[in-house]
């Protein structure tokens, strides 16, 4: 099967900044992806050259088959709504509307449901709207299009925790009645992490982490407890990183914990704690070798659905 | 490139009809009622028509417009899936349709002003000496010709915006000023201004418009290549 998006030894340099270098990935659909990064680590430019609004400096990009930019039959069939998203300087109706022209699919009951969730009024002027009302009418458009590859780039950005629950409530929704390719480049990634298929992490343009959400839950746990006693528990294994305060320490261990491990841990008196995805993602950007990561201490992994 | 593509950007573009229908002819009528109030004012001279200028303001704002075309509305077409070249393309048609259409107006205001001897005032709004004063077919096509032309440079000057930001503009604009005094060096080195007064003298409508043509057709390509690398 042909994947959604296929990337291979994608590089985008700006004058003396190497916005990504050599980044290699492909998703398969129906699936959600997850892009996670810090600031400035390359998901933005990313996205944009998925979606044919930026251009690469090397490596291979195609989405459904054919390289993107300037492709109508490809663009038609995708979105990209960004964080920093310009509309038309004119109503809230009116972005509405120009989606709808565009979009085969486009849903407008659900589209008119989400104003009112996130009550967003049909006749207020865009350049009015607060920061988690563009926001909405983002995601608002995004969720309507029923593209077949949505990219949301921070769909979040300025909402808050009651319109976020919303809007992971209604993707899951809309993606179970219409499965399709949805990636979102994120910070929270936790908040988002039932909706993962994958997971993939940039850092500093490189991909330093491309794993099934399912693989990575418990391949990393934190252990907690006195110094002498976490030592003696992760000696031997691949340990993250340690730290010690005190009488106390804190270990970040690789590798999955067995029954054994935990009848050891109990009788040593040490808290164990898997680490969130979103612990993991900040692991594999500090340390490339993470679990889930491209290395040899970790198995490379595709999306399930590729 | 499917031809529904181009009409749906046309669409898409004509959800602010504000900006490419209400506003060109809002300032037209604003001009025309300070051209009323201006001849009102002032005693008639000798001559049989009183020419005024104000059908300039709708030619200014139909710049403006081509201008607002890639500067804000090119953006979220983007993110809609729409394809630089077929926004471009689908863009430049609705200014030939425009175009057209704004001409007709232009035309049909110049039959009114015919029948009403100038609206009373023996003004010519709609009629510009030696441009817009032939057969209606001659004024239709110039001033459609003008308006494609307007419209495509507003195009041009915005998506050197886009790309170059005030910065670019500014040596845009400066490189066209550049451009034209080094033509008017070389006429002067080469003792050409006679031809060339001679040339503007005896050009006829017809040929007038046929030079407004090529210049959209340069303006046309000059865009293209400009919004080809334009990222947003």
């Amino acid at each position: 099967m042909t994947p959604a998006i296929s990337v291979a030894g994608l590089g985008r340099r700006y004058r003396d900044h190497q916005a990504l270098a050599d980044v290699t990935f492909d998703i398969g659909t129906p699936s959600v992806t997850g892009l996670v990064g810090r600031n400035g680590a390359g998901k933005t430019t990313l996205m944009r050259i998925l979606a044919g609004q930026e251009f690469t400096t090397s490596g291979r990009v195609h989405v459904f088959g054919s390289t993107p930019l300037e492709n109508d039959a490809v663009l038609r069939r995708m979105l990209l709504v960004r964080e920093d998203q310009a509309y038309l300087d004119l109503r809230v109706r009116h972005a509405v509307r120009a989606a709808s022209l565009v979009y085969p699919n486009w849903d407008a009951g659900l589209a008119d449901t989400l104003l009112d969730a996130y009550e967003l009024p049909q006749a207020r002027p865009i350049k009015k709207l607060s920061r988690g009302m563009r926001t909405a009418l983002g995601i608002t458009v995004g969720l309507a299009a029923r593209a077949e590859l949505t990219l949301f780039d921070e769909p979040y950005a300025g909402l808050d925790a009651v319109a976020r629950t919303l809007f992971y409530d209604q993707l899951l929704a809309d993606y179970t009645a219409h499965p399709r390719c949805i990636v979102l480049s994120t910070h929270l990634i936790d908040e988002a992490a039932e909706l993962l298929d994958r997971v993939l992490v940039l850092d500093r343009g490189r991909l330093v982490l491309d794993a099934a959400t399912d693989d990575l839950r418990g391949t990393a746990t934190t252990v907690t407890g006195p110094s002498h006693s976490v030592q003696r528990f992760v000696a031997g294994r691949t340990t993250l990183s340690l730290h010690t305060m005190g009488g106390q320490a804190r270990a970040v261990m690789a590798g999955r914990l067995d029954e054994r491990d935990r009848e050891l841990a109990g009788h040593l008196h040490l808290r164990l704690e898997g680490l969130t995805l979103q612990q993991l993602a900040v692991h594999a950007a500090e340390h490339h070798d993470a679990p889930g990561h491209h290395g040899p201490s970790a198995r490379p992994t595709t999306a399930k659905a590729s | 490139m499917r031809t529904t593509a181009l009409v749906t950007v046309a669409r898409y573009l004509l959800l602010d009809r504000v900006t490419y229908v209400v506003l060109p002819w809002a300032w037209g009528a604003f001009g025309f009622a300070i051209d009323v109030v201006i001849l009102r004012l002032t005693p008639a001279g000798d001559t049989g028509q009183r020419w005024v200028g104000g059908l300039a303001a709708v030619f200014i704002v139909v710049f403006s417009a081509g201008v607002q075309t890639v500067a804000r509305a090119l953006p979220f077409a983007l993110t809609l899936g729409v394809s630089r070249r077929t926004y471009y393309l689908g863009a430049c048609a609705l200014a030939l349709a425009m175009a057209a259409c704004f001409g007709l107006v232009v035309t049909l205001g110049q039959a009114v002003e015919r029948a009403t001897g100038g609206w009373g005032l023996h003004m010519a709004f709609f009629r510009v000496p030696y441009v817009l004063a032939g057969p209606w077919y001659m004024s239709w096509l110039t001033a459609t010709t003008a308006f494609a032309l307007l419209f495509v440079y507003g195009m041009w000057h915005g998506l050197v915006y886009r790309r170059a930001g005030m910065t670019g503009t500014t040596i845009f604009g400066g490189a066209q000023l550049t451009a034209l005094a080094l033509a008017a060096v070389i006429a002067t080195w080469a003792h050409g201004w006679t031809s060339i007064g001679h040339f503007f003298t005896t050009i006829t409508v017809a040929g007038a418009t046929g030079v407004l043509a090529i210049l959209v057709a340069v303006m046309f390509a000059g865009g293209f290549a400009t919004i080809r690398r334009l990222t947003v």
